[in-house]
């Protein structure tokens, strides 16, 4: 199973949304990282068909979208950001909804349908309309429909957006588990949530790849330019002024300050070991902030 | 599997609840006012609603005849008769007429036949009633039938018709597949029917104010991307979309139909559904029954809502909200309800009648034919066609628009 984008773009008027981007997907996790409006969802819409490329090709072992036309969906597995529900439709409802258009026969949709809905412990509320669901309760029933029909690619968009930490760790939980031997896209700006299960990390930036590497590899760009620093309050101040200060934590009287530089920032700076987060605010320090 | 979710998709609304209860309850009441305003009169005075309509039906028993030369000619001369005592004549300074017991035993029980007799001896445009009939030269002969023919030969040649000799010659023709003699009767409850078809463009609206987000409701909701990344979700899907919503266009519009026949029927009667049209027009040159002009124009109607729904599922694939949907729906559903026909003549005129309101109307007697070389048709052949035609066109059209829709 392979996935491959060849020069992939989309503009909309002047505005390049994805500009020129490649990349290989074999089987395993790929936590997309960016900045919103780095041009995340674009691509992801693009990969799950939605959205059609200004230009490049989208292929899946060597055919393209249109060459594999309803055999190319059937490998898919998506779950939008912010998706809408049938507010009217039960959970058990809407689940059998999406294995009809999934295209699972009735045997199938019914069994996945109770295995997921058991997997997200929605099992008990099953029957209960979408509307009544809590925010964390529809992003899970959201990522049950997204595994319906086994997707090999799984595309998942901002999942834990507005979750609370202990639904993002079950959230995580979830996702790994349905993980296996798939090509999994996951697209977040929580870099806590791709830490733990991504094999691989694409770092987006203004519609490009700035860098596309293995988890283990993946803050050697950095190896040697993040130092930490124990200062009074007042230095802390200056510091945070004059240098990239990635974190900022109190002890005592004293502040320890994080900072990404080229160079020793000076006084009893000390080098350690970079961390996703640390990358992460070193590419998207400037646009966080904003 | 897909077509029963997507039905419920419909139905679990509760607007479409909503809109359906509104608008059978508006059918209900339209269809149902001429039954409370029903009235007729009699020596002891009004009777209104059902006993009213039971002594019409009692009168009426006794008019379920041949309508043969013979039986005009003696019904035309019992009300010359009448004429002829002075105790028995009224004038108002304009017109006689008769009164008293020569009005309510001699006129009363049967005055729709004796206008209708009287109006087929008049010239075009003119209306005349029972009080006429003392004009009419009966000596050796009624001609009620050649009187028919002449009259409508006159209504045919009438230069603002502007009908062509092929256009002629296809309503002669159709006039003359006319069973004569008419047999009279009693067809009150389908006149309503006939004269209230327009209504149900109400319903026609309702149904597609229900099918607007059928499409664009996925656009609005933002399911559009998780359905349309499904492997059915370019195909399958929106022929069970199309299905669905044709599905439930023809539950709702049959719920109206019964609705609408219902009543009418309920209150007056089945009676006068194998009677022919011309015994409440002889102008008409449709060689229908009543229950045959009904079924023929409900027809018409069902395959306007089909490419109604065709239009709106189109509609919906294209714009963004069900709320755009429906402006244009109401506009191109109401627009030529405002639109007046000044005759029956001229692409004007000829294109009002082919418009959704004014298509549900059947103006039976006014001649309206299209013609395309050698080729004529009447209106409501041409409404046939046109409207599957667009039903037609219309859902490909649709399906292109949800499956290149854009998720952005």
């Amino acid at each position: 199973m392979e996935l491959q984008l060849q020069d992939v773009s989309k503009q909309y008027g002047t505005k390049c949304a994805v500009n020129n981007v490649s990349a290989d997907f074999a089987p395993g996790v790929y936590g997309l990282l960016g900045a919103n409006g780095a041009g995340k969802t674009t691509l992801m819409r693009m990969i799950c068909g939605v959205l059609k490329p200004t230009s490049g090709s989208i292929r899946l072992n060597g055919k393209t979208m249109e060459e594999l036309g309803e055999e190319y969906y059937a490998h898919l597995g998506y779950m939008p950001q912010d998706f809408g529900f049938y507010p009217d439709f039960t959970a058990r409802e809407f689940m059998l909804y999406m294995a009809a258009v999934k295209g699972l026969d009735k045997k199938r949709a019914r069994n996945r349908t109770e295995e997921l809905l058991h997997m997200v412990n929605l099992s008990d509320v099953a029957d209960k309309k979408i509307k009544s669901y809590s925010g964390g309760m529809k992003q899970r029933l959201g990522i049950a429909q997204a595994e319906l029909n086994s997707p090999s690619i799984l595309i998942l968009d901002e999942p834990t957006a507005g979750l609370d930490p202990k639904e993002r760790v079950r959230f995580r939980n979830i996702i790994a588990d349905f993980a296996k031997e798939k090509i999994v896209i996951l697209s977040t700006h929580i870099v806590s949530d791709v830490s733990y299960i991504a094999d691989r990390i694409l770092m987006m930036k203004q519609g490009c790849f700035l860098l596309q590497e293995g988890m283990d590899a993946v803050t050697d760009s950095i190896k040697g330019k993040v130092w930490e620093l124990l200062v009074d309050e007042r230095a802390a101040g200056e510091y945070s002024r004059n240098y990239t200060v990635v974190n900022l934590h109190h002890e005592n009287n004293m502040v320890r300050l994080r900072m990404i530089e080229e160079t020793a920032p000076g006084g009893d700076a000390q080098i350690v070991e970079p961390s996703l987060e640390d990358l992460f605010l070193y590419y998207f320090g400037e646009e966080t902030e904003k | 599997m897909l077509i029963k979710y997507e039905f419920l998709k419909i139905l679990r609304k509760k607007s479409a609840l909503i809109v359906m209860a509104i608008s059978l309850i508006l059918t209900g009441f339209l269809f149902g006012l001429p039954v409370m305003q029903y009235q007729t009169y009699n020596q002891d005075g009004v009777m209104k609603g059902t006993a009213g309509i039971a002594y019409e039906k009692e009168q009426y028993a006794k008019l379920s005849v041949p309508l043969s030369e013979e039986y005009i000619a003696d019904t035309i001369r019992e009300v010359q008769e009448l004429f002829k005592s002075p105790a028995h004549v009224g004038y108002d300074g304009n017109e006689r007429f008769l009164i008293g017991d020569a009005y309510w035993n001699g006129v009363a029980p049967r005055e729709k036949l004796l206008n209708l007799i009287a109006n087929n001896y008049s010239s075009p445009n003119e209306n005349l009633g029972y009080n006429n009939l003392p004009d009419l030269d009966i000596t050796s002969g009624a001609f009620f039938y050649q009187r028919m023919k002449k009259r409508m030969e006159t209504l045919l040649n009438d230069p603002s018709r502007a009908l062509s000799n092929e256009q002629k010659e296809y309503w002669s023709g159709m006039a003359d597949d006319v069973d004569i003699p008419l047999q009279y009767g009693y067809y009150e409850g389908w006149e309503v029917i006939i004269s209230s078809f327009e209504l149900l463009m109400f319903a026609v609206l309702a149904i597609c104010i229900v099918i607007a987000p059928v499409f664009s409701g996925e656009y609005q909701e933002g399911t559009d991307a998780v359905i349309l990344s499904g492997k059915y979700g370019k195909t399958k899907l929106i022929t069970a979309k199309i299905a669905a919503s044709f599905l439930f266009g023809t539950v709702a519009f049959m719920l109206h139909i019964i609705l609408a026949w219902g009543l009418p029927l309920a209150a007056f009667g089945v009676d006068g559904w194998n009677l022919p049209l011309q015994i409440a027009n002889t102008a008409i040159p449709y060689p229908f029954t009543f229950l045959q002009a009904v079924l023929m124009n409900t027809g018409i109607i069902y395959l306007v809502l089909l490419a109604m729904i065709g239009l709106t599922l189109l509609l919906s694939a294209r714009m963004k909200s069900p709320y755009l949907v429906l402006v244009v729906m109401v506009l191109v559903l109401f627009i030529p309800m405002f639109l007046t026909p000044n005759g029956t003549t001229g692409a004007y005129n000829l294109t009002l009648f082919l418009l959704p309101y004014r298509v549900a109307m059947p103006e039976f007697s006014k001649y309206i034919s299209y013609q395309l070389g050698g080729l004529v048709l009447d209106a409501l052949a041409v409404r046939a066609i046109l409207y599957a035609l667009l039903t037609v066109i219309m859902l490909p059209l649709a399906r292109l628009g949800f499956q290149k829709h854009q998720v952005a």
